[in-house]
């Protein structure tokens, strides 16, 4: 493997995600040392999905093209091509293009913790797959991703996910233990209000993993 | 909000011909490593030669605008606003010409499996323009800051005592300089052939090489 990669942001596949189109660039790359991902849209299109970091990261916006209108709590402010925008955790951010072909590059991480893949954009990279009748090559993405990461408890629970919403229980079910077995209370605390995990409930191997 | 343009960044000149725009800095980023570049004229540097093999930092170089020609590991390649490269060894060696004036390249980095620490290289750049105007006493506070949050990082505590050789402060650049060799012997031959020194050179408990 070469030691650098380049990569245009116009040639990575727009992934829908809460009303957003994600640039996957962590997943892409398998960057390590931080979250990195972009978010495009045409004029008056949701650029960055209304949230509010719980987990604590800091995070950084870049305008890299185009003109965006930031929300950070209760100011909204023009952000042209070349504006960063810092954002502290627990404050509600979203950000909407003023023009077309506006993309934003957010950069993430926890003050004085190591970056760790949760994998919540590899799990939109492949629910989009999913989605558009692409079930194979998302699967494949998760497979990649968990791979590369074979001790990360989020790329497992959400192949979880995954193989629940594609209706195959025995392999979700081999997700899942995997990912209780890495952390169990995270994963307890998800499985207890996710529904992406339904058509699992009933089963008796549930029940089996919550004893 | 807390938003700047690149633009109204501050714009620091470096002696290698490139102009350090900091950002982490700027907005009190302590979770990853983030700074932009600007060259100081079209053709002129735009990201430092160097290597991240001491660091360890995985880095990623994104061209906000204007055109830069990155050679990476003896590669060349032209990026446009919107590429990037990424460069995974940490031991390539890596550096960018702008080709146009205009060009701003972000930089983003951090060691894989560790919580960011402010990188040393940050405060002795900031206090290069006070340095290279002699006021020591702003280069030594700048100094100062950083050690207040990493108080071993003998690359700052040597910078440091070079500030304070310079400013007039023997005793605290040989405290400072002992502390540093302390912790990183190679220093000792650093300081017999370094001229921030030569005001201290003589005096006893300088470190021998």
């Amino acid at each position: 493997m070469k030691g650098y990669e380049i990569l245009s942001l116009d040639e990575l596949e727009p992934v829908p995600h809460h009303g957003s189109n994600l640039l996957p660039i962590r997943e892409v790359l398998d960057y390590r040392a931080a979250g990195i991902n972009g978010w495009s849209a045409d004029a008056g299109g949701q650029l960055v999905p209304p949230h509010e970091e719980d987990s604590g990261n800091e995070e950084l916006y870049v305008v890299v093209r185009g003109r965006a209108t930031f929300t950070v709590g209760d100011e909204t402010a023009d952000a042209p091509a070349g504006t960063l925008i810092f954002v502290p955790p627990r404050v509600h951010r979203t950000a909407v293009a003023a023009e077309g072909g506006t993309i934003v590059v957010a950069i993430g991480g926890t003050v004085g913790k190591a970056f760790e893949v949760h994998g919540w954009d590899t799990h939109a990279l492949a629910d989009a797959l999913r989605q558009s009748g692409r079930a194979d090559e998302g699967r494949a993405a998760l497979r990649r991703s968990m791979e590369r990461r074979p001790d990360s408890w989020g790329l497992s629970y959400n192949a979880a996910c995954f193989e629940a919403l594609e209706g195959n229980g025995d392999a979700a079910f081999d997700h899942l233990r995997r990912a209780f077995d890495l952390n169990e209370a995270e994963v307890r605390g998800y499985m207890a209000h996710d529904t992406d995990l339904d058509s699992l409930r009933e089963d008796p191997r549930w029940q089996e993993l919550l004893r | 909000m807390n938003a700047a343009h690149v633009d109204e960044l501050d714009r620091i000149e470096l002696p290698g011909g490139f102009v350090w725009r900091p950002v982490r800095r700027r907005f009190g980023i302590r979770a990853f490593g983030v700074n932009a570049y600007t060259p100081s004229e079209a053709g002129g540097q735009v990201v430092e030669e160097h290597t991240e093999g001491i660091l360890g930092h995985e880095e990623i170089y994104l061209v906000l605008r204007g055109r830069a020609r990155f050679t990476v590991g003896g590669d060349v390649h032209e990026l446009g606003p919107g590429q990037l490269i990424f460069v995974r060894d940490p031991t390539l060696r890596r550096g960018a010409v702008a080709l146009d004036a205009d060009t701003a390249v972000l930089a983003v980095g951090g060691k894989p499996g560790e919580p960011y620490e402010i990188s040393a290289w940050e405060a002795m750049f900031a206090a290069v323009p006070a340095a290279q105007q002699e006021r020591w006493d702003e280069a030594i506070a700048i100094h100062e800051a950083a050690l207040a949050e990493r108080p071993d990082q003998p690359a700052l505590l040597y910078n440091l005592a070079c500030m304070e050789s310079r400013g007039g402060r023997p005793l605290d650049a040989l405290l400072h300089l002992q502390r540093a060799v302390e912790l990183e012997p190679r220093y000792a031959e650093d300081a017999v052939r370094d001229s921030d020194f030569a005001a201290i050179r003589d005096e006893p408990g300088f470190p021998a090489a």
